[in-house]
C-alpha cells in the first residue's frame, strides 16, 4: 500500500490536534447554551419580523402566514384523530374477527368434547401502575 | 518518477470525471433496490414486504417473519443500502421472511403524533398485518436506532404481544451520553417548540445540524479524503450512497419530539423507570421475551455509554449483549457488518425460529389504503 501523500499527512496531523479539542468544545454546557440563546435570538428577530407583517396584513382583512400555519396545525390534528380512530376500528375489527373465529372453532369443540371458548387471544392493557 | 507522474496524471484525469459526476448528480448509485411489496399504509407510514424468491434468496426457509421498526429521524434505505451491501438482502439470503416499518416522510398532518400514535397504534397494527399475510402467531421483532426505543417501548407497554424475540440495533437508553444533540435541550434548556418548523415538526435541517456537532471535524476531513481518492469508482460509489444516507434525513414530528425530549433526554426515564406511553407506566423490566441488544463500540452519534445499560433495564431470562469495533452505519453496511453483526444477529434469530421446507414469501394482492 502506498504512503498518504505529504498533503495529506500535513491535514491528518493537525487534524489529530484539532478534532480532540472541537470534539469536547461542542460537549460543553457552554457550547449548549450558546446554542440555545443563538437560537432564542433567531426567534426574537423572526418573530418581530412575522408579528409587524402579520399585524399589517390584518388591518387590510388578510390572513396572515400565522394564521395559516394555525390551521394547518389544527387540520394535522384533526388529520391524525381521524387516522387513529381508523386504526383502532381496524384492530377492533381484526380481533372481533379473530374472536368470532375462534369462537365458531371452540362451538365446533363445545359439539365434540364440551371445551370452553378460550380468552381472546391478546394484548390486553396492563392497569397503570402506581 | 516517470511512473508516478503517469499515475497522478491518470488519477487527475479519473477525479476531474468523477468530480463533474459528483456536482452534476449524475450516475449516482441506486439504493434500496431489493424488490418488496408495500402491504400496508396509514398516513405516511408503510409497511413493505422483501421478497424471498426461491432462484433470487433461497425462499423463507425460518418462521415466525422478521419485522424491522425503523428509526424516526433517517431514511431506512441504509439498511438495504446496495445490492451486494445490504443488511436486508443478507437476511433474505439466510431464509428470513423480512418486512420493514417505514414511517415516510412526516409533514403537517404528523405534526400532532405522539409516541402512543407509533407504540400503541401503527407497531400493533403493522404486527397484526404481518401475522396475517404469514399466517404465523408470532413475529421477530428488530429496532434500528430509535426505531429499538419504539419496539422496546411497545414490547414494554404490550407484554402480551406476540413476539418470538425482540432485537435492537444502536438503541440508546442513557440520554445523558448522546452529546450536544441531546445537551442543548438538557443543559442549554431550549424548548421543542423554538426548533419546529412551520409544519410543526423538527426539520430535517435541524437534525442533520445536530449529528453534524456530534463530530464536528468530520465534515472538513470528509471532503479531504473524497479529493485523495476522488479518481476510485468505487470510492465515490460508496461515498455517494453514505453520505446520501447521512444527510438524508427526514422531519420529526413535533409532538414526539417534545416527549422524546421531556421523557427521554431530560427525565432519561428509560434509565430511571420512568416512562409513560398513553397515560400508563410503561417498565422495560416488563420486556421479557428473548433479547438481543447490538452496540457499537466507535458510534459516534449513539455512543457506547448510551447503549450499555440497556441489557440490564429489560426483564428477559434470555438476553444477550453484542459488542463490535464499528461506528454507527458499520454495524449494519460495509465489512463488518457482512462479517460479524449481522451473522451474529442471524444466528441468534436462527436459534430462536422454526425452520420450515423452503418456499417463496407470500405475497399479498395489494396494500390498504
Amino acid at each position: 500500500m502506498s504512503e498518504a501523500p505529504l498533503w495529506r499527512q500535513a491535514f491528518d496531523a493537525v487534524e489529530h490536534r484539532v478534532t480532540p479539542h472541537a470534539d469536547r468544545l461542542t460537549r460543553t454546557p457552554g457550547f449548549a447554551r450558546g446554542v440555545t440563546l443563538l437560537r432564542r435570538t433567531q426567534l426574537l428577530a423572526r418573530d418581530t419580523v412575522q408579528g409587524a407583517t402579520a399585524r399589517a396584513w390584518h388591518l387590510v382583512n388578510l390572513p396572515a402566514g400565522s394564521d395559516v400555519a394555525r390551521l394547518r396545525a389544527q387540520l394535522g390534528a384533526l388529520d391524525r384523530e381521524v387516522r387513529r380512530l381508523n386504526l383502532q376500528l381496524e384492530t377492533e375489527r381484526r380481533r372481533a374477527g379473530a374472536a368470532g373465529t375462534e369462537t365458531d372453532d371452540a362451538h365446533a369443540a363445545d359439539a365434540t368434547d364440551g371445551a370452553r371458548p378460550g380468552p381472546p387471544r391478546r394484548r390486553a392493557q396492563r392497569p397503570p401502575r402506581a | 518518477m516517470l511512473d508516478r507522474v503517469r499515475r497522478d496524471v491518470e488519477r487527475n484525469a479519473l477525479r476531474a470525471r468523477n468530480g463533474i459526476k459528483l456536482v452534476a448528480g449524475v450516475d449516482r448509485p441506486g439504493v434500496g433496490c431489493t424488490a418488496k411489496d408495500v402491504v400496508w399504509q396509514r398516513g405516511r407510514s408503510q409497511l413493505w414486504h422483501y421478497r424471498n424468491d426461491l432462484d433470487a434468496h433461497g425462499g423463507v426457509r425460518h418462521s415466525p417473519p422478521l419485522l424491522i421498526v425503523f428509526s424516526m429521524v433517517s431514511r431506512s434505505y441504509i439498511l438495504d443500502l446496495q445490492p451486494g451491501n445490504s443488511f436486508v438482502e443478507q437476511l433474505l439470503t439466510a431464509g428470513f421472511d423480512v418486512y420493514m416499518l417505514d414511517w415516510g416522510e412526516p409533514d403537517e398532518r404528523d405534526a400532532q403524533n405522539r409516541l402512543e400514535d407509533y407504540v400503541d397504534d401503527y407497531i400493533p397494527a403493522a404486527v397484526d398485518r404481518v401475522l396475517e399475510i404469514s399466517g404465523c402467531g408470532e413475529v421477530n421483532l428488530f429496532g434500528y436506532c430509535f426505531g429499538g426505543d419504539l419496539a422496546l417501548l411497545y414490547a414494554a407497554h404490550h407484554p402480551d404481544a406476540p413476539l418470538r424475540s425482540l432485537s435492537v440495533l444502536a438503541t440508546p437508553v442513557d440520554f445523558r451520553h448522546m452529546g450536544p444533540l441531546a445537551d442543548i435541550f438538557r443543559v442549554g434548556g431550549l424548548e421543542v417548540d423554538q426548533v419546529v418548523d412551520v409544519d410543526g415538526n423538527v426539520p430535517p435541517r435541524v437534525v442533520l445540524q445536530g449529528f453534524k456537532s456530534l463530530t464536528p471535524t468530520a465534515e472538513v476531513t470528509r471532503y479531504v479524503t473524497l479529493w485523495e481518492r476522488l479518481w476510485s469508482d468505487e470510492y465515490v460509489n460508496a461515498y455517494q450512497a453514505m453520505t446520501g444516507w447521512s444527510d438524508d434525513h427526514v422531519p420529526f414530528p413535533g409532538a414526539a419530539a417534545r416527549e422524546t425530549v421531556d421523557m427521554l433526554v431530560r427525565a432519561n426515564g428509560m434509565l430511571t423507570d420512568r416512562l409513560a406511553i398513553a397515560g400508563d407506566r410503561v417498565h422495560l423490566s416488563d420486556v421479557r421475551v428473548p433479547f438481543l441488544t447490538v452496540l457499537a463500540e466507535r458510534d459516534h452519534i449513539v455512543p457506547p455509554d448510551a447503549t450499555a445499560p440497556l441489557i440490564d433495564l429489560v426483564g428477559s431470562p434470555d438476553r444477550h449483549e453484542l459488542r463490535l469495533p464499528a461506528g454507527h452505519m458499520g454495524l449494519v453496511v460495509g465489512r463488518t457488518a457482512a462479517r460479524t453483526t449481522v451473522p451474529t444477529i442471524i444466528s441468534f434469530l436462527e436459534r430462536r425460529s422454526d425452520e420450515v421446507s423452503p418456499a417463496p414469501s407470500v405475497r399479498p394482492a395489494a396494500a390498504e389504503a
